[in-house]
């Protein structure tokens, strides 16, 4: 299965990749250049063709979707939004089946001490790490929502290992996974 | 009421302006200067661009936004989203209280809605599907939310869909179920300066503003009932038989 995973530089993204590596085939793209033993491709998830180009011949996307917490909010909120947009438009137009949005469970801070569940409304505040996520995740049901293309939310708690992470991306990426769905990886 | 206007020259905003100028200190603002003459103080700001934003709300007491870019990602998606979230910062950063968004029916009711049913309102889960213009007001619509819901802010959105010359309405001719005069629509903005906060069920609160239709496929009824809309009878022409 061929898998392009996004925001490559992040810490997130290089826990993943060696645990991912032996069971896909992995294209890494990020915003700058870094190395890789695995295919990389530069790419800022603009609206032209080498978005096109990044998701072509894949069968599924990670989208990560985080830049460094020092960057300015504003910036964040587009990656989370325009090129979210950009990144599902150009799958869902190169034929991609499905695409795992990383969300995070502080979308539910607000619940804590209730024993809720997926079903429960996220709670976004203004603070950049939840209010990004929640435009990511919104922009992506949209997709869904129209069968564009599959999407499966990964909201993740801090303390998720790269273990169960890449086990709620295995079972993701199976066939018999909804058009929609949200899991919550503690 | 200093009153600043984002997006002030387009197409709705002259109607605003020349409707708010009798009672309202006005700054309006944009990213090309009016060609004709508006009431008030005119600035060059793009609601794309945060420190332009926080400059031009500074002094102000409400921020109407009609700032709106359809068609270009990039530009669109500064303008409709990041723009709400200048706006907010700005209203934060100034203590205005009053802020009043605007945007399309479809940044809630999206063809999932409006292909299938009637009687469409202002309170429903957002479903602006994945079109650029109505899916980029939408997440610019949830900003204004969030922070409405996590600062002391009063956020009014106003949906439209089609505006109308009353001088121009061919019976029978195309139309939206959610029409309204330029002129009615700009009346709909002083009501929402002066609505005292405590009339508003929430601090963030969508009205449907069209005037009253037959068609019975979106409704107005919560703008008239909170805000005390008054649609304008001037318009019908679109929909009614003729005498003769």
């Amino acid at each position: 299965m061929h898998i392009l995973l996004t925001s490559a530089a992040s810490p997130l993204s290089q826990s993943l990749v060696d645990q991912l590596a032996p069971a896909y085939s992995l294209r890494l793209t990020e915003r700058q250049m870094m190395k890789s033993e695995h295919e990389f491709v530069l790419a800022d998830l603009g609206h032209d063709a080498s978005t096109n180009l990044l998701v072509r011949g894949m069968d599924a996307v990670i989208h990560v979707d985080t830049m460094p917490t020092e960057t300015d909010t504003g910036a964040q909120i587009d990656q989370s939004s325009r090129c979210t947009y950009n990144l599902l438009m150009a799958a869902a137009g190169e034929g991609v089946k499905r695409v795992v949005y990383i969300s995070t469970l502080e979308l539910m801070a607000a619940y804590d001490g209730y024993l809720y569940d997926t079903r429960w409304r996220p709670q976004p505040t203004t603070a950049p790490s939840t209010l990004t996520k929640f435009l990511g995740e919104s922009t992506c049901k949209e997709f869904a929502r129209e069968g564009k293309v599959a999407v499966t939310v990964l909201r993740l708690a801090a303390e998720a290992s790269p273990e169960s992470i890449v086990g709620a991306i295995a079972d993701a990426l199976t066939d018999e996974q909804p058009v929609w769905q949200i899991v919550h990886v503690e | 009421m200093n009153v600043l206007i984002l997006g002030g020259v387009g197409m709705l905003g002259p109607y605003v302006a020349r409707h708010l100028a009798p009672h309202h200190n006005l700054r309006i603002t944009d990213v090309t200067p009016p060609a004709d003459p508006l009431p008030g103080e005119f600035r060059l700001v793009d609601a794309g661009n945060r420190e332009q934003v926080l400059a031009a709300a500074e002094g102000m007491d409400a921020i109407i936004n009609l700032s709106v870019l359809r068609q270009d990602r990039k530009i669109a998606f500064d303008v409709n989203t990041l723009g709400c979230y200048h706006m907010m910062e700005a209203a934060v950063t100034h203590g205005i209280r009053r802020v009043i968004n605007t945007g399309p029916h479809f940044t809630l009711a999206g063809r999932s809605y409006e292909a299938f049913d009637y009687d469409i309102g202002p309170d429903i889960p957002p479903q602006p599907g994945t079109n650029l213009y109505a899916l980029s007001k939408s997440l610019g619509h949830q900003i204004s939310r969030i922070y409405a819901e996590q600062h002391d802010i009063f956020v009014q959105m106003y949906l439209f869909y089609n505006f109308r010359d009353p001088a121009d309405v061919p019976p029978g001719s195309r139309h939206a179920p959610f029409s309204i005069s330029w002129e009615n629509a700009a009346e709909v903005f002083s009501l929402g300066l002066e609505i005292p906060f405590e009339k508003l069920p929430s601090r963030c609160e969508v009205f449907n503003v069209f005037t009253d239709m037959p068609h019975g496929k979106f409704s107005n009824e919560k703008a008239k009932r909170i805000l005390g809309f008054q649609p304008r009878n001037d318009i019908a022409g679109l929909w009614t038989k003729g005498t003769g």
